[in-house]
């Protein structure tokens, strides 16, 4: 090899090197907890990533651990092979947004034999030694296409905006949804897109099948809400829709105001809030610490269901005294306000879920007895039966079918 | 076609290089971690770069004789359900499922040159549009990721053999051997001939559109492996395609010294790059990286390595062009 | 060899063969929406239409750079990243109100444009295959961006944008308006001005051109560095669009961008494509998902039909292509040009 290139090979070792040193020096007391993310750069994930890392430097737990934060990327061999590096470098616990909930089985199952605690937030896997939190089984997509018949009296058009195909959520929700809506004959599903958990693209989509469809009365989406509302207030203002969705805080704040109100709109704000993340967290470091010993792998996270008479306004920079939204540039439009959950973690605030830093003063509580999941096959559980009525909703009353 | 080699030496290959790289980069992950020199550890690193090297050893195929391939994820999709829907309803699930896979992605591969070579379709939209077309089926079988694999798969194909040799290892040894033996056969060696100038592979008397179309159907075939491959590591099937999977093929075989104009190169530089992305992000892991550098230290070190590459392939070419006023001007693969 | 370059250089009185590409491609959009109307008479209406169009602008625009890029042989693969950094710039730097937008705006433009050198220089000094660069580059720059950001959304864009993006002037949506300048300005950039023609001849002939002494280096610089910037001012309309910004908001655009070039009739390996035909390309790949959004059909056949129209588009441009070089005597057809000049593939 000639000179330049030994250089230039010393040259790239050297910067590889150079700056952190030895990470994973070895201190007993600490216990090493890892977060592992896959999908990275999108609202909820950064909202849900930061109040994991703000209750990992909250007393006392800042003191106990050992926290870092590994982002994979998307291909899933790339999660199987950072979860082997964190079996190497003796992880004791390990949470993790997984890609699949089947692919990871066999590396999840590994870690666990070697005593490391494994938690999944929202997203689940089927490893019945890995711990599930998320509320995939609150049945979001019966509820909301429940709210949506009733609000509609049975009868009226409909958008479906779908998420990521090829997901098991989508695949859960979608199943549920269509099969409320086939229940009433008056209910008419006039276009479907794949908005894939995109603003934008909701808004895209949505704009064109309002141009196809005048008379659409309302729109059933995961997320992306915040988006197929504005095509609808920019392309048919004096009359709006029944719509069930995120929890963007644009979007409550549209759902609150009378005035939008008086237009036709009713909004149902639901849909998985990034503070499953820190509520995770929390629950497995309270088996970690033996703190609590569940009995159930599968733990329920309660659904966001805030309808527009339950929308409160904020004063301050945390939801105190039942308020559920902040005012108008206060916070960005698609700002989740599910990030933050004054029942679960009331040690998060407004800044510790937009930066990842500990909220001042705060410290971490314990936490009530959780709620077990139901079991979803192939979502939660292997050889398992989902129970009987897992299409139905449970926190909205059917109106009867119109005959 | 052998020429007599006795008393001229053999031009470095690119590949050698890239090795090199691989070693370096191999060397300072065992330094952070030195469970990487166990068995486990390093059937762990082989099993975690197979299905990238199988589908990087396929690509290369297509890009030595000068054209592109978008197609593997689609192909690498369609075969992973299939392994995760099929082998365990069909007795001898394991080998039937493999020779279902090898022919479908065959036949896709052989769609594909047929739209290159003999229709004349633009290869890098052409395959865009088999890639998207793939994804479609590949949800058509599997709604959402699930399925099971057969445990044949899962458990033996990852595991080791005569208590020393992973599997995984094994398998990239058996493509290695081949790759050897495979381009110095006649299609090999007019895959060459074609990605270098293909008028005068033409003029020479080599069918340059079968070459390609051949080219295409094998790698076809290799990427449907590597979908069997991905069935063993993960035990289910995935019908989404990751994007990011798709640049890593493509980055793989550059990082392994085959340019991707065609003509120069071979399987096994690609394998090497595949090992050398995969054993990257162990030693981004090891070293410590925190988690903001590391989309920042993939691209730059994607680059670092094509620099790498390029270096090495002037050299080589500068050797290659010594050499060849010794023996007339005679090509010699890489 | 001489021969092509002058032809490239001077203009052409002959009717080029991609102006046809062109028109056929967005015939096959009318078509398609027309069929689609008799199967669904509430489709295709004026509304929709416009709403179509409008969309497409983002398309229209980001897939003028990687036209341009494509021109030369090379391609961009950030463009995806760039267009969400654009967005997430306007948005941090206008935070809800129209003051700062005098100089938030050539801020953000320069920022993409600067992205898009890096890429030039990348590929033109360190010889770096531009598949490579443009990928390593935009991922690195994802990275900076999720560090600086945090992932989290912006704030709320400045309301001039939003109402950019909104209004109506004499009934036409100010979106469409745009795409009809941003045609005129792009086809004539390219096609007209010598620097344009420079890179026809470059994608030509990579050998030819060095002979010449064309400042090739330099022009594949400023072509990436022209990508980065419509990139941004896609990103920026999109953020004006949908009234704020994620760091993933570009990313939908990518394949669609090399999808519009490609059907509209460039050639992927250098040298031939006109902005008409990219254009067309962007209109017909907006209309078709419409379409296939309105069929109601599950994903798995929506990728399994846009793969399908993809392939069977190129198809047809081929044999059109065949026909037209023996009709038209004045640009040598595709046939005789391979196997004359040396191979030019540098993706």
């Amino acid at each position: 090899m000639t000179t330049f290139q030994w250089l230039v090979t010393v040259a790239a070792v050297c910067t590889l090197i150079a700056p952190e040193g030895r990470l994973y020096a070895q201190n007993e007391q600490k216990y090493k907890v890892f977060l592992d993310m896959s999908y990275s750069g999108n609202t909820w994930q950064a909202a849900a990533a930061n109040g994991i890392k703000a209750l990992a430097a909250t007393p006392p737990y800042d003191k106990m651990i050992e926290f870092k934060t590994i982002i994979s990327g998307t291909d899933v061999q790339r999660q199987i092979s950072d979860i082997q590096s964190m079996i190497a470098a003796g992880a004791k616990a390990i949470i993790l947004y997984p890609l699949s909930p089947t692919a990871l089985n066999r590396v999840i199952h590994q870690a666990c034999s070697k005593g490391i605690v494994v938690f999944t937030y929202d997203s689940t896997v089927t490893e019945p030694l890995a711990y599930n939190v998320s509320n995939i089984t609150a049945r979001y997509g019966a509820n909301t296409a429940q709210w949506m018949v009733n609000k509609l009296g049975g009868k009226g058009e409909i958008i479906f905006n779908h998420g990521v195909a090829g997901t098991a959520v989508t695949k859960t929700y979608d199943e549920q949804a269509y099969a409320i809506f086939k229940k009433y004959p008056g209910i008419k599903i006039v276009g479907d897109f794949y908005g894939n958990w995109n603003d934008a693209t909701s808004q895209e989509e949505v704009s064109k099948i309002l141009a196809a469809h005048p008379n659409v009365d309302g729109i059933w989406t995961v997320d992306g809400t915040y988006g197929s509302l504005q095509a609808v207030v920019q392309n048919r203002p004096n009359r709006l829709v029944v719509i069930a969705g995120q929890s963007n805080n644009g979007y409550r704040l549209m759902m609150a105001d009378p005035a939008l109100q008086a237009k036709g709109l009713q909004g149902i704000s639901s849909s998985a809030g990034p503070a499953v993340g820190g509520y995770a967290f929390k629950v497995m470091m309270e088996v970690l610490l033996s703190k609590k010993k569940l009995t159930n792998h599968n733990v329920e996270y309660p659904l966001p269901w805030v309808e527009a008479k339950d929308i409160k306004m904020c004063s301050g920079d945390r939801f105190e005294g039942g308020c559920n939204v902040f005012p108008e540039g206060k916070v960005p439009p698609l700002f989740l306000d599910t990030a933050l959950d004054p029942k679960f973690l009331p040690e998060l605030s407004l800044d510790a879920v937009q930066t990842g830093n500990p909220a001042a003063g705060a410290m971490v509580q314990p936490l009530p007895d959780p709620k077990y999941a139901d079991n979803l096959p192939g979502i939660n559980c292997q050889e398992c039966k989902a129970p009987a009525d897992a299409l139905e909703p449970n926190l909205v009353s059917p109106i009867p079918v119109a005959k | 076609m052998s020429q007599s080699t006795r008393g001229q030496r053999r031009p470095i290959p690119s590949s050698a290089f890239a090795a090199l790289l691989y070693g370096i980069m191999f060397a300072i992950y065992l330094l952070y971690s030195p469970s990487a020199i166990s068995l486990a550890g390093i059937t762990d690193l082989l099993n975690n770069t197979i299905v990238l090297a199988i589908a990087a050893a396929g690509l290369t195929l297509v890009i030595l004789t000068a054209e592109l391939d978008l197609s593997s994820v689609g192909v690498i999709a369609v075969t992973n359900v299939i392994v995760a829907t099929v082998s365990t309803k069909v007795p001898g699930g394991a080998f039937i499922t493999l020779i279902l896979v090898c022919l479908i992605g065959l036949l896709v591969g052989l769609i594909n040159g047929w739209l290159v070579a003999f229709l004349g379709l633009q290869s890098l939209a052409a395959t865009l549009g088999t890639m998207i077309a793939c994804q479609g089926v590949a949800l058509l079988i599997l709604e959402a990721p699930g399925g099971e694999v057969a445990a044949f798969i899962m458990n033996r194909l990852t595991d080791t053999v005569f208590g020393f040799m992973p599997v995984a290892g094994l398998i990239l040894l058996l493509a290695v051997a081949g790759w050897l033996l495979f381009r110095r056969s006649r299609l090999g060696i007019a895959i060459y001939a074609v990605g270098t100038d293909a008028l005068a592979a033409r003029l020479s008397g080599l069918n340059v559109k079968a070459t390609k179309w051949l080219a295409f159907g094998l790698a076809g075939m290799a990427y449907g492996l590597a979908g069997y491959m991905l069935g063993a590591q993960t035990g289910t099937g995935d019908p989404r395609i990751s994007n990011s999977f798709l640049l890593y093929v493509f980055a793989a075989v550059a990082i392994g010294g085959t340019p991707l104009g065609g003509g120069r190169g071979g399987v096994i530089g690609s394998v090497v790059g595949a090992g050398i992305l995969t054993v990257m992000q162990k030693l981004l892991f090891a070293v410590g990286v925190a988690e903001f550098y590391t989309n920042i230290f993939n691209g730059v070190i994607m680059i670092v390595a094509i620099l790498f590459g390029n270096l090495s392939a002037i050299l080589s070419l500068r050797q290659k062009a010594t050499m060849s006023q010794h023996r007339g001007g005679q090509l010699v693969p890489n | 060899m001489n021969d092509i370059l002058t032809r490239s250089l001077v203009s052409s009185r002959t009717f080029k063969p991609e102006t046809l590409t062109a028109l056929l491609v967005l015939l096959g959009a009318v078509l398609m929406m027309l069929a689609m109307k008799v199967l669904n008479p509430g489709f295709g209406s004026v509304q929709q239409i416009a709403a179509i169009l409008t969309t497409s602008i983002f398309l229209v625009v980001a897939a003028y750079g990687q036209g341009l890029v494509i021109l030369l042989g090379g391609i961009d693969l950030s463009i995806g990243v760039v267009m969400s950094i654009a967005g997430m710039m306007i948005a941090g730097l206008t935070n809800g109100s129209n003051e700062a937008l005098t100089w938030a705006l050539p801020v953000t433009l320069i920022s993409c444009t600067a992205i898009g050198l890096l890429n030039g220089l990348g590929i033109a000094f360190l010889k770096i295959p531009p598949f490579i660069m443009t990928l390593a580059n935009g991922t690195a720059f994802f990275g900076v961006a999720l560090g600086v950001t945090a992932g989290s959304s912006q704030r709320t864009v400045a309301p001039a944008l939003q109402v950019l993006m909104s209004a109506q002037i004499g009934g036409i949506p100010v979106p469409i308006g745009l795409i009809g300048c941003f045609l005129v300005a792009g086809s004539l950039l390219q096609s007209r001005t010598t620097e344009g023609r420079k890179l026809y001849a470059i994608g030509s002939s990579l050998a030819a051109a060095r002979v010449v002494g064309l400042p090739i280096e330099a022009l594949t610089i400023a072509a990436y560095g022209v990508s980065g910037l419509c990139a941004g001012i896609a990103g920026l309309l999109l953020a004006g669009y949908s009234s704020s910004a994620t760091l993933d908001m570009g990313d939908p655009f990518l394949m669609p961008t090399i999808a519009a070039v490609v059907i509209g009739g460039a050639c992927v390996t250098g040298g031939r494509g006109l902005y008409f035909g990219t254009f067309a390309g962007a209109i017909f790949l907006s209309a078709l998902s419409t379409i296939i959004t309105v069929l109601s059909l599950s994903q798995g056949w929506r990728n399994i039909i846009q793969g399908g129209i993809i392939i069977i588009a190129l198809i047809l441009q081929t044999k059109q292509w065949y026909l037209l070089s023996i009709v038209n005597r004045q640009l040598p057809g595709k046939q005789s040009l391979d196997g004359v000049l040396p191979q030019n593939s540098e993706v």
